[in-house]
């Protein structure tokens, strides 16, 4: 039925030839989407086989494939032997497995017949061909899971990143709109000081802030994580401002002279067309905060009950070097929650900017 | 609109306000440990670390013993320096090894008044192994807790594989050919089975006529997560400092022994270069524990390391090679327990760093891989790892290792002007050593350049 | 305590009549200050102690080998003229601005406008996807990349030799391929500046375009002509906070290098010579000198960018 209703539509439509070409735009603008993504997500594609690998597999050689093979093994009298594809001088190829290895000769058993012993074939058996399956090993995730404790570590981030996140977008929507809309006298100068408070390499402020908040008693808890976003940063009023700055000023004037006061003109006339900005800066703050590590490391060292899924994957990935199986499978996991509310996001994200377009 | 904002606003104050957490009243002497600058921050030493604190902190009433685990090693350095000069320095800060103190040397607090107060004994330790401890002043910086000998690991399925005996796991003994004839265990020797022991994709070994470099699949040996003044010490320790006219001078042997590494690396490939060390094939660093290296030396710290081994193979140890002159040195590592200086409670410190270098050892000891310098507790250890790794591993050969080790001038990591420069720069040329721009180098001209590159450092001071 | 509950009764009516003679721009003023107050007040309590501090040690000797901090005059600053390794690591990092600085605004641009395109179906899972590596954690992201661009067993180098070319570079390995190597990885992080883009594309008037048809202009006239002045504060947004970034470079190649900047000082970045000197060498006083020196530079980087985008950055509110 289906196809009934497609042929009747291309056969009759007036329009036919209009919609194929549209068709064929589509299709080749996102085919152009898919191959960048392709190109772009690779190294993801390579994490997230690693992740699914189990440790031999990984170590399974030098030239060894990208997928997750698993070596068919045989267990003979106890132990478990790998099967190769063993061809013989007579042009038979038998699958066997191999019991003991050797340089010039190795020794292999027949799995449908182990009662007849070991065979003896003459070759290097690194020039044979393992007989495998691809088995991927998705029981990493659940090992992971295990070890780091996911729940109490997206608790403490979700706890950091949404306060922080708060405070933030109070502070910084109020900076920035005094910067895009207000008189100030030496708005310039301030604006360049504000910038430069991000120029200043971290290194060097780290030790003087860590003292300032060691003195003050802050260190051992969340404080000094969240207060500082309550009093703006330049990343978010900088972007803020910019975005401002390309709303036109007719709509906040004409509010005004209805008599609304400034506080007004700000929730009814520029938050409503800043959504899209709004939402990008809460949302690379959500991601900065998920991701930031090692100030909650320092001002959080101690309280392991404390700490946030950065500082976890952290010490995941340092302990767990020799894994790396497990160190991407922790990377990808910690990106499930963000990941979701990304997708999420961008559903409000699309809304308000349907919003911008009736209110002009 | 309005209403929405003000309650975001109310939110934000409440939680922040919940988030103040109320600081509970102490009436003990608080004393805290730091854990990072060497080993202690893997999974299963943190769990055996907290319930030594615990223990002690139950055992009396006096002090509160509070730890602090860097867990990511990486950053550890950085987070120590800020607590230290963000004025929040900890009071007792291990394990750590001779060359991590030597790059925070004025830290430390001098233990000798301390022992004399409080009567410790120091003579169970070997007095050389004390005396590692003790800078040009005199000042006792430590006490030894735990050393770790250099071995060779080996692998005996590639040995089996390769037709080759295993290396010796006595002092003395030579090396068997597969031909029958006795040669000595040394650097030459061991060369050569690493050759045999290194393969490629179509089964040739490093000998062969065709062996294909791009494509090896197995390593013979390799200084497992080593510095190279351990390789250089190994293979022939010297003292390269000379304290009192402020020199530094790579003896000769140093340079054979570095033209010998190079050879591993870049001629005889049976020493794994940076790119196929790092690769995940074998084991992303961790070479040995892939299963692909037939032999290991690196101090007995490793075993921490080798319970995830791919395939669980049955790993053993032997002896190291001898030295150049013929003569057995071993480079050992000696982690301990320090205490800092301007500490508010030294007294309650010292208490603390008494029950980890007595009471915690059975605990510590085997989690940290570190073989017990206190001589009566040494069997536990053994003990210990002989239930972790259950198919009869040779520790005697650790346990005679021991008799081997140098003296504090001739130590991998002995303290010189400006340490933590110099050190960098070694650790800058051996990562040119064993990349691919090392590969064309006149080894003599750049230790030539490294030499005065060192000499300008300790110049500096 | 009674003086103060005085002035708590006095009426206000008596300050009104005052107020209301305050001219529109004198009340748009205090508006300003008032919106302005969080980023002041956090400013002062939070941020300016520890930068006035940091220039304080520029002049003093500070290290934590020693117990005592000595003010010692520009003897930091003399060091730093001395200092070849730091005009090398300026090098580094200077250099590699120059590629990156254009690379991280094209890409995300390019990015930004295929999203935005008409044409394009699923637009919300290329978003995501396009957005995706901006999420995977720092550390981790070096990690999965020093595999990916490992010469030996590499995906990139298998996709190379796959293609045929028979000896693919040793990325990290490599003088003259380990910047580029960085330019890779450093396109995975550009989820922001495409985000930042795609939204200001987004709030385009549809007008505009629809106008633009009329007078039968091509996609790309439109792109030129409507949507780059439009998003301009955007891009030049990107602009100075890439520039910023960039003079601050050092997780990736500290961590991929293991902080020797080899291949010889290839890939030896100004903050890596700053943290060795601050933080593995303890010598606070002359990496806070280091750090002045890249702070200065990237602010005159700065104010150069602020004052030129006057010539090409649109503001439709007309400032």
């Amino acid at each position: 039925m289906a196809t009934a209703t497609y042929s009747k539509a291309v056969n009759t439509s007036p329009f036919y030839s209009l919609q194929l070409r549209r068709f064929a735009v589509v299709s080749l603008v996102t085919l152009l989407a898919l191959t960048i993504t392709v190109f772009y997500l690779m190294p993801f594609g390579n994490m997230t086989l690693l992740a699914i690998k189990s440790r031999d597999q990984i170590a399974a050689g030098v030239d060894g494939s990208i997928l997750p093979l698993e070596p068919q093994l045989f267990n003979y009298e106890g132990e478990d032997y790998p099967v190769y594809t063993v061809p013989f001088e007579d042009g038979t190829v038998r699958e066997l497995a191999l019991v003991r290895k050797g340089r010039q000769t190795s020794q292999f058993v027949d799995p449908a017949n182990p009662a007849a012993g070991l065979v003896e074939w003459a070759g290097n058996w690194r020039g044979l061909t393992a007989v495998s399956t691809i088995q991927p090993h998705f029981e990493n995730f659940s090992e992971a899971w295990d070890i780091i404790n996911f729940p109490r570590l997206f608790g403490n981030t979700l706890g950091i990143a949404l306060i922080g996140m708060a405070g933030t977008l109070l502070s910084s929507i109020c900076v920035a709109y005094a910067f895009a809309r207000f008189p100030i006298p030496g708005k310039n100068i301030l604006f360049l000081i504000l910038i430069g408070t991000i120029i200043l390499p971290r290194q060097v402020t780290l030790i003087p802030t860590y003292a300032f908040f060691a003195t003050i008693g802050w260190t051992g808890s969340w404080l000094p994580l969240v207060v500082p976003h309550f009093f703006a940063n330049a990343y978010n009023v900088f972007l803020l401002r910019q975005f401002f700055m390309t709303l036109p000023r007719e709509l906040d004037e004409a509010a005004m002279i209805d008599g609304a006061t400034p506080f007004e003109v700000l929730y009814r006339v520029i938050i409503p067309q800043s959504w899209p900005a709004i939402i990008s800066v809460s949302l690379f703050h959500f991601i900065f905060a998920w991701n930031d590590f090692f100030g909650p490391l320092i001002y959080l060292l101690g309280k392991p009950e404390l700490q946030p899924i950065s500082v976890g994957v952290q010490t995941f990935n340092f302990q767990y070097g020799q894994r790396p199986e497990l160190v991407q499978a922790t990377s990808l996991m910690a990106m499930v929650l963000p990941l979701v509310i990304f997708f999420l996001a961008q559903r409000v994200f699309m809304r308000g900017v349907v919003i911008t377009g009736v209110e002009k | 609109m309005q209403k929405k904002f003000v309650l975001v606003a109310a939110l934000a104050i409440l939680a922040l306000v919940l988030v103040v957490a109320p600081a509970a009243a102490q009436d003990k002497v608080t004393v805290t440990w730091f854990v990072g600058l060497g080993t202690g921050s893997n999974a299963e030493q943190i769990e055996v670390q907290n319930k030594v604190v615990e223990e002690f902190n139950a055992s009396q009433n006096e002090i509160e013993l509070v730890i602090s685990i860097a867990s990511a090693n990486e950053a550890a350095d950085d987070l120590f320096t800020t607590l230290v000069a963000g004025g929040t320095p900890p009071d007792i800060v291990g394990p750590i090894g001779v060359g991590g103190s030597n790059r925070y040397a004025d830290l430390w607090a001098d233990l000798q008044p301390l022992v004399d107060s409080t009567g410790y004994d120091l003579s169970v330790f070997d007095p050389a192994l004390v005396d590692l401890y003790r800078n040009a002043e005199g000042q006792l910086l430590g006490i030894p807790f735990a050393v770790f000998p250099s071995i060779t690991y080996y692998n005996p399925g590639l040995f089996d594989e390769a037709g080759l005996n295993y290396p010796p796991q006595e002092f003395g003994a030579p090396y068997v050919m597969p031909d029958g004839t006795e040669v000595p265990w040394n650097y030459e020797t061991a060369a050569e089975i690493a050759k045999i022991l290194t393969v490629d994709a179509n089964g040739n070994d490093a000998t062969m006529e065709g062996f294909d470099p791009a494509s090896i699949q197995q390593f013979g040996l390799n200084f497992q997560w080593a510095r190279l003044r351990l390789m250089w010490t190994n293979i022939q320790p010297e003292d390269w400092y000379d304290e009192a006219s402020n020199t530094v001078t790579i003896p000769e042997s140093w340079r054979t022994a570095t033209q010998w590494i190079h050879d591993a690396v870049w001629t005889s490939h049976f020493m794994p270069n940076a790119t196929y060390d790092a690769s995940e094939a074998f084991g992303s660093g961790n070479a040995y524990s892939s299963g692909k290296l037939a032999m290991a030396i690196t101090p007995l710290w490793y075993t921490c390391c080798l319970g995830n081994s791919v395939g669980n193979f049955e790993w053993d140890l032997a002896v190291v090679p001898q030295s150049l002159d013929g003569e057995y040195h071993v480079a050992t590592d000696a982690d301990t327990f320090r205490m800092l200086k301007d500490g508010a409670n030294p007294e309650a410190a010292f208490t603390v760093l008494q029950y980890l270098l007595n009471e915690a050892v059975p605990s510590l000891a085997p989690t940290y891989g570190a073989f017990p310098a206190r001589p009566s507790a040494q069997q536990a250890w053994i003990d210990s790892k002989n239930a972790q790794f259950d198919w009869g591993i040779n520790w005697q050969v650790a346990v005679d290792s021991l008799a081997y080790n140098n003296p504090g001038n001739m130590h991998h990591e002995s303290n010189m002007a400006n340490y933590g420069k110099a050190t960098d720069a070694v650790f800058a040329f051996q990562t040119m050593l064993f990349s691919d721009a090392g590969q064309s180098i006149d080894v003599g001209a750049a230790l030539d350049e490294l030499q005065a590159e060192v000499q300008a450092i300790v110049e500096e001071s | 305590m009674s003086s103060v509950d005085a002035t708590r009764v006095m009426p206000p009516q008596e300050v009104a009549p005052q107020r209301k003679k305050a001219t529109l721009e004198q009340q748009q003023r205090r508006w300003g200050w008032i919106f302005l107050s969080p980023w002041i007040i956090g400013f002062v309590v939070f941020t300016a102690a520890p930068i006035i501090a940091s220039l304080i040690f520029t002049f003093t000797d500070f290290n934590l080998g020693q117990s005592e901090i000595n003010f010692v005059g520009l003897k930091n600053w003399e060091r730093l003229l001395n200092d070849p390794l730091a005009l090398t690591a300026l090098g580094v990092t200077l250099k590699f601005a120059l590629i990156a600085v254009p690379v991280g605004i094209l890409v995300p641009l390019g990015m930004a406008a295929l999203l935005n395109s008409k044409a394009l179906a699923g637009k919300p899972l290329w978003r995501t996807l396009f957005y995706l590596p901006y999420m995977v954690p720092a550390v981790s992201a070096i990690f999965v990349w020093q595999s990916f661009l490992n010469g030996q067993t590499g995906w990139l180098n298998r996709i190379l030799r796959g293609l045929g070319i028979a000896d693919p570079p040793n990325w990290f390995q490599d003088e003259t391929w380990i910047l580029q190597a960085f330019i890779l990885i450093g396109v995975w992080g550009v989820g922001n500046a495409m985000l930042t883009m795609l939204a200001t594309m987004q709030g385009v008037p549809t007008e505009l375009y629809e106008a633009a048809d009329v007078d039968g202009a091509s996609g790309f006239t439109k792109f030129l002509r409507i949507t780059l002045p439009l998003i301009s504060p955007v891009i030049f947004y990107n602009l100075v906070l890439s520039v910023i970034g960039l003079m601050q470079y050092f997780e990736i190649p500290y961590i991929a290098t293991r902080g020797t900047g080899h291949p010889g000082t290839s890939a030896y970045f100004f903050n890596m010579h700053l943290y060795k000197e601050a933080f593995t060498f303890f010598d606070m006083g002359y990496g806070a000198t280091l750090a002045w020196l890249i702070f200065i530079i990237a602010l005159l980087l700065t104010v150069i960018l602020f004052v030129t985008s006057r010539r090409w950055v649109y503001y439709t509110s007309g400032d």
